[in-house]
């Protein structure tokens, strides 16, 4: 696989793991610290998809998603929670604060 | 609350499991099933477990059989008086469970629990053909149960706070790791891991990418400790394309069924059980 579709991938997966998690936290499904908990015991990831995205940086996630949205459709817009984050500075393990805080 | 005695109902690989577990703890179990065979197939299982640990050097022989005296295996409402929890794990069928629930409602003490252990059905309706849809609740092992550490507790609409926080204490004495989930299709890893199953196969159906150099690639950047694909066939490929339906009917688009998946499933590919799914084996 070349390096740049393979990277594709990952982003892909990732994004999507994220965005769903995203969703049941908007909803009111479950915190945001339950499903991270809920993703490495239930699921075996090594990294929960609210602490993945805090350490990328939700800023750069925001990019990210940003631009999957105008190449795959919407299945990818930014969610709103996000965007509130990242306006407020939030923007994960740099700031000290994101979805997660990080004191 | 304080759960004295559990009832198991069903006694599948997961019914058996969840025994296994619970006696383990110390708590006493009773495995009820109408099905005498499925009760001793459970009993071989359980002993197999009990003694994979003591081969291990984990217990010793006569504790092992102590935990296992903690078992009774019945196929009578009868034995099922005096416990203080049940948990359904019978087939993933609404009117099968639906009648398990009625009948526990009617055998056990009024302040007892009754929970399922469905990964896809809604909880409120199974509370409400019982009159004690407070003390009624999901409590969703993942396969094997005896191995994988999460519970997800789940509250239907009329749940109790009570239900949830006695359920969660138990979870964490039979050592497991306990998270609160309100109801939806899926509950959460589930849904999480459908949807970014359902956005590989979009990618895989993009880029025509063999299955195998997905997982592998999946694998090597260290995200996943399995690729979708191997998990999938490994998970049963129609029972994930019934997952795959479920989501996309309370969903839509981002879970619709890949062509890829019911293909397999059409022709019977169901994956590791019919040695063919995205693999051969």
């Amino acid at each position: 696989m070349d390096a740049n579709v393979e990277q594709q991938l990952i982003l892909r997966f990732s994004l999507a793991t994220f965005l769903e998690s995203v969703r049941l936290y908007e909803e009111g499904i479950a915190s945001v610290e339950d499903i991270d908990i809920a993703m490495r015991a239930g699921a075996g990831l090594p990294q929960g998809p609210f602490q993945w995205a805090d350490t990328r940086g939700l800023d750069v996630v925001l990019q990210d998603l940003e631009q999957l949205a105008k190449t795959l459709g919407p299945r990818f817009s930014p969610p709103q929670s996000l965007q509130d984050l990242v306006a407020r500075g939030w923007v994960g393990k740099a700031s000290g604060q994101g979805y997660l805080s990080h004191s | 609350m304080y759960i004295k005695q559990v009832a198991v109902i069903g006694a599948g690989t997961m019914g058996a499991d969840i025994a296994y577990v619970m006696a383990n703890a110390g708590i006493p179990v009773i495995v009820k099933d109408v099905d005498e065979s499925a009760l001793t197939r459970a009993q071989a299982h359980i002993a197999d477990l009990f003694q994979a640990r003591v081969a291990r050097g984990r217990i010793s022989a006569a504790d092992a059989q102590g935990r296992r005296d903690l078992i009774t295996m019945t196929t009578a409402d009868a034995a099922l008086v005096e416990a203080t929890l049940a948990i359904e794990a019978v087939s993933e069928d609404m009117r099968v469970k639906k009648r398990v629930f009625q009948d526990l409602d009617r055998i056990l003490p009024p302040l007892s629990l009754i929970v399922s252990n469905t990964s896809a059905l809604s909880i409120s309706e199974l509370a409400s053909v019982t009159g004690r849809p407070q003390r009624v609740a999901g409590f969703h092992f993942f396969f094997p149960a005896h191995l994988m550490k999460l519970v997800e507790v789940i509250s239907g609409q009329k749940t109790s706070a009570d239900t949830i926080e006695t359920l969660r204490r138990l979870a964490e004495e039979i050592r497991k790791i306990p998270v609160s989930v309100k109801e939806c299709p899926g509950f959460v890893v589930n849904r999480v891991l459908m949807a970014s199953m359902a956005e590989i196969l979009a990618f895989q159906q993009e880029t025509q990418v063999p299955y195998s150099e997905i997982d592998q690639a999946v694998v090597k950047s260290g995200i996943a400790p399995m690729g979708p694909f191997m998990l999938a066939d490994a998970l049963g490929l129609d029972v994930a394309l019934e997952v795959n339906r479920t989501l996309f009917q309370a969903y839509g688009d981002r879970f619709r069924p890949a062509p890829q998946l019911e293909a397999l499933v059409e022709k019977g590919h169901l994956g590791l059980k019919t040695k063919q799914g995205f693999y051969s084996y």
